[in-house]
């Protein structure tokens, strides 16, 4: 039998799953500070099951992103390569750094990030005339009845800040989208869909390189982490649903205002 | 092998890999037993392994034999990761 606790968790789970899907970052942002914080687990076990749920959100609206033709998956395994070693790095130096410096860091991080999403909310990445060529690494993206291309630039910046979000997602449990998304839309030129959606198909793969090493030490709590996860699945399908009604700059507008406050609160703790 | 059919394929390992564990973890949890909710978890990390399997095998299939490589690279550094987890 199920019991309350459980009950808790997989709600708690479905909500931080469909937050996470909606906005293309993954539940882990509002999960981790979640369980440390309103229910006082242990933060690298907290980390592990945000590592789990934010496979199982990712995984599951994926499969929705496919159909609708959002993800890039040429540029999405391009900079895999560079999320899985930040990925199994980040993994490995977890235990380097202490809990205050990781705090500051990455809440320094998600505002600046912001801030940046913000000020570039109006851009559009497109280009109408659909006869253009878009590249190895580029796409054609349908709008109702308008069809537009998008180049992928600045492909090194686009690594960088890929290694960097694999490293933050195997440090926090996060899925890294936080940082992936907000570069590759403002200095990369890939539209915000495509962004959200090529990053969440990267997640579960980036969230995996990291999770092996804490399944391994044996840090995920199992009736925790499932519980989790469990809620993630349907929260996570139905955050990837309602997306396609949210107009490209209220996402970012919204994304941006979750990045300056989870960012703060992450700060504070760190004080 | 299409494009389209890359993504089918795709979608379905995918969705079958998470409706297999999400079905392992909630009978794991009803029934208080540790055993399911071990496989649920660990069948549910290997997901996106399984999936970058399939975009290698639709890639090589394809000829398309740059991003056949980016595949590899990705799914050696995913099987590290599984070494790396058993030596600490």
């Amino acid at each position: 039998m199920i019991g309350i606790s459980s009950v808790v968790l997989i709600l708690m789970g479905a909500g931080t799953g469909l937050v996470g899907a909606l906005l293309g970052l993954g539940g882990g942002v509002f999960l981790v500070p979640l369980l440390t914080l309103a229910l006082g687990v242990p933060i690298r076990t907290a980390i592990a099951a945000s590592l789990i749920s934010v496979i199982a959100t990712a995984s599951a609206s994926s499969t929705i992103n496919l159909e609708r033709g959002l993800v890039n998956m040429r540029l999405g395994m391009a900079l895999e390569v560079a999320t899985t070693l930040g990925g199994l790095t980040g993994g490995l130096i977890a235990v380097a750094l202490t809990q205050r410096q990781l705090f500051l860091v990455f809440g320094a991080t998600l505002a600046l990030m912001g801030v940046v999403m913000a000020s570039r909310s109006g851009r559009r990445n497109v280009i109408a005339d659909e006869n253009v060529e878009p590249g190895r690494l580029g796409g054609r993206l349908r709008e109702g009845d308008q069809a537009y291309v998008y180049r992928m630039r600045r492909l090194p910046l686009g690594l960088v800040a890929s290694l960097v979000a694999g490293a933050i997602s195997g440090l926090l449990g996060l899925g890294g989208g936080i940082i992936k998304v907000p570069v590759l839309n403002a200095f990369c030129g890939i539209p915000i869909r495509v962004a959200a959606a090529t990053s969440a198909f990267m997640i579960g793969v980036t969230g995996a390189a990291s999770a092996f090493i804490y399944f391994g030490r044996g840090d995920v709590a199992l009736p925790l982490t499932a519980a989790v996860a469990i809620g993630a699945l349907p929260g996570s399908l139905l955050g990837a649903r309602l997306s396609h009604r949210v107009e490209a700059r209220s996402l970012k507008l919204i994304m941006a205002v979750v990045l300056l406050v989870v960012g703060g609160r992450m700060a504070l703790e760190a004080l | 092998m299409s494009a389209r059919e890359l993504e089918r394929a795709i979608e379905v390992a995918l969705t079958g890999g998470v409706a297999l564990s999400g079905l392992l973890l909630v009978a794991g949890l009803a029934l208080g037993a540790p055993g399911p909710l071990w496989w649920g978890v660990l069948l549910l990390i290997l997901t996106p392994v399984v999936r970058v399997v399939v975009v290698t095998i639709g890639l090589i299939l394809d000829h398309d034999w740059l991003f056949s490589a980016v595949s590899l690279f990705v799914l050696a550094v995913l099987l590290s990761s599984v070494y790396v987890a058993g030596r600490i």
